[in-house]
């Protein structure tokens, strides 16, 4: 195996290690702070069990790159040997400046940025990348409120006419995505224009909306199919999930076997198929193993000394955060019986062993994939996809802390929708749900990646911004919010503009979730106040 | 000389034990088993004949040392040289483990770049 086989070997184990140690120095520095804090006598048995932590930091972390942490490991643990075999027991000072360098060992570790964190500040004008997204209408007629809209959204936009020679203009712009209009355009034209552009993905509107039209879209390799007259937002939508599909987190399998090798062969396997998992040998270690890891999925041994494969399974299942992810046995257990016995106290499936390796990384990545599909699902806001209510306060709660870790600012922004009621009384519900769907998807458009987006309640939105100023804030929200006031609502019989009004507060203001919400509230109700359509800023009481 | 070519590694730690994976089967080609404690190491020694044995000295249940006595009292594990793995570094333990029969001792944390050739060198000082 090449050299640099061996060194991408490393740094998976380094990456995989680097967060067990992060968890690791948390212990450490939660059971410092705690025996600094004891009134009475010196906990001897509690200081033993630090002193063993900071051993197995000591001997571990230099084997993965963190020479200097072991190095302080090391003496942390000689200074607390020494002070075990003393007849002094360490004094609470003295706890607490071991707690303090633990912290700054901690600091150091999480110091190199998060490559969220890296993000430039203010790169707000396209999440896609370096360019817009190009795409390219083929339609004959009124494609005019449709480019509109698309342009709002950030995109590339440029009508050809089936009239001209198109394919010679296509290929010279390759477009990321042709949205090919067949009830105006004739297959004989667009289909050479088609193939002068192969790389692009193409989208069908159609005028049928029938089984047929949909399996002739399917045939002629569409990725989209719409009908006549085009639900912007879920064209959008669709349109944002084909440029983006690539970009998938790897899936992530724990696997639970006494049998180490059997094992590691698993995890090599799912390795090379691009999924990610971690070996745990012992079951007492499996309830840990979830926390850090998070996988989508469990294997599990059915045959283990100790714990069975299904007593784990209800264990893991006593738990209501793991009731969603699948648990798959994995046994040389080929009797039906068994299985079904096995299956009626928990677990969800079965794969028999010796199993190919093909099918291995078959069975797991559909059940991942369900498994993901089903978490983001519950998460997320059945109308707009964005994030719900709880989820986006914990998001909230999370920036603040990493804030505080890395002496950056998040910004809240409250958005509200104005005038929301009487679009429902004018234009009826389905029109609304539009205009929701219309502002949470042109939100998803142009706010960064690393941004967070949710819905608060009816036509309430919140935004979480990282690492960015007030200012900054201020103005991508504006440029956010001149487009939507820009976009064309399609009511039934007429078309009509939205506007929203914004309220933002920064974390550097308010210490925590509960008020920094408020205070971006606040600010929106400012906005609203002062004639509607317009950012307001929370200033802090003097 | 018989080169070295099975090690059995025992160690609790299955990050250290991946990591010494890499480093022993791939940087230093030898074959590799890894059992993560002492008495589990003692069924698999007898049955699959190491040529070497690297064993951690901290582990639950039967540590380092104990196992080592273990494997001395097994017939079939007899003769296996063994060489310990610690994250302490004072000479005198040093000198009490190769006391009770270990060949040789190798510091935590390891290189695992190196590790193959340290044990490759302290293979042949002793055959040689």
């Amino acid at each position: 195996m090449s050299d640099i086989d061996v060194q991408a070997r490393l740094a998976a184990l380094r990456e995989q290690y680097s967060r067990r140690l992060i968890d690791d120095l948390q212990t450490l520095m939660a059971q410092s702070r705690e025996m600094s804090a004891r009134q009475s006598g010196v906990d001897f048995a509690a200081l033993d069990v630090l002193r063993q932590g900071l051993h197995r930091i000591a001997g571990s972390a230099g084997s993965f790159g963190y020479t200097a942490l072991s190095r302080d490991a090391r003496e942390m643990e000689i200074w607390l040997q020494t002070a075990l075999e003393n007849t002094n027991p360490p004094t609470p000072p003295m706890l607490t400046a071991l707690h303090d360098r633990l912290q700054d060992c901690y600091r150091a570790l999480e110091s190199p940025p998060l490559s969220e964190v890296d993000e430039p500040q203010g790169s707000y004008y396209l999440a896609s990348g370096d360019r817009a997204i190009r795409v390219a209408v083929l339609a004959d007629g009124d494609t005019e409120t449709l480019i509109q809209s698309l342009s709002g959204f950030g995109y590339e936009c440029r009508q050809l006419s089936g009239a001209l020679d198109p394919h010679r203009t296509w290929s010279s712009w390759h477009p990321d995505i042709a949205i090919v209009d067949t009830a105006k355009v004739a297959e004989e034209i667009w289909k050479p224009a088609m193939e002068a552009v192969p790389e692009a993905a193409l989208i069908m509107l159609s005028a049928e909306s029938g089984f047929e039209a949909r399996l002739n879209a399917v045939r002629h390799g569409a990725q989209g199919f719409f009908t006549h007259p085009v639900d912007v937002p879920s064209l959008e939508h669709r349109l944002r999930h084909l440029v983006n599909l690539p970009q998938q987190d790897p899936y992530r399998v724990l696997i639970v076997d006494d049998d180490i090798e059997l094992a590691e062969h698993f995890r090599l396997t799912l390795k090379m198929a691009g999924i990610e998992s971690r070996v745990i040998s012992d079951p007492q270690d499996v309830l840990r193993g979830l926390r850090d890891f998070v996988p989508d999925l469990v294997l599990i041994d059915i045959n283990m000394p100790g714990c069975s494969g299904p007593e784990l399974a209800r264990i893991i299942r006593f738990d209501d955060d793991w009731l969603k992810i699948p648990l798959v046995y994995l046994s040389a257990e080929s009797d039906a019986h068994r299985q079904a016995q096995a299956l009626a106290l928990a677990g969800d499936d079965f794969l028999v062993k010796p199993i190919a390796d093909v099918a291995l990384v078959a069975a797991v990545t559909a059940r991942a994939q369900r498994s993901r599909q089903l978490s983001l699902a519950l998460a997320r806001d059945g109308l707009t996809g964005l994030i719900k209510h709880p989820a986006i306060k914990e998001l909230i709660e999370l920036e603040m802390a990493r804030g505080q870790r890395t002496d950056t600012a998040a910004c809240v922004v409250m958005i509200d929708i104005d005038r929301f009621k009487s679009i429902n009384d004018t234009y009826g519900h389905g029109t609304g749900d539009y205009v929701i769907r219309l502002l949470a998807n042109l939100l998803r458009q142009r706010l960064r990646r690393v941004d967070h987006v949710g819905r608060y309640g009816g036509e309430e939105f919140v935004a979480v911004l990282p690492s960015c100023s007030l200012e900054n804030a201020r103005e991508a929200i504006e440029r956010i919010r001149v487009s939507f006031s820009q976009l064309e609502c399609v009511a039934a019989t007429e078309t009509f503009h939205a506007t929203f009004s914004a309220g933002v507060a920064s974390t550097h203001e308010w210490s925590d979730a509960e008020t920094l919400l408020e205070a971006a509230d606040r600010a929106m109700y400012e906005a609203k106040q002062g004639g509607r359509d317009q950012t307001r800023i929370a200033v802090p009481p003097r | 000389m018989k080169p070295l070519q099975r090690i059995l590694h025992v160690e609790d730690d299955i990050s250290i034990q991946e990591v010494a994976k890499v480093a022993l089967e791939i940087v230093g080609g030898f074959e590799v088993t890894s059992c993560d404690d002492g008495q589990s190491a003692l069924s698999r020694a007898d049955a699959w004949q190491p040529d070497l044995i690297l064993l951690d000295v901290m582990m639950p249940g039967i540590d380092g040392p104990t196992t080592l006595g273990k494997l001395r009292e097994q017939p079939s594990t007899q003769a296996i040289p063994v060489v310990f793995m610690t994250a302490k570094v004072q000479p005198s333990e040093i000198e009490h483990y190769r006391a009770i029969g270990a060949l040789d001792v190798v510091i935590k944390p390891f290189d695992p770049m190196t590790l193959a050739e340290q044990l490759r060198r302290i293979w042949e000082q002793h055959h040689v």
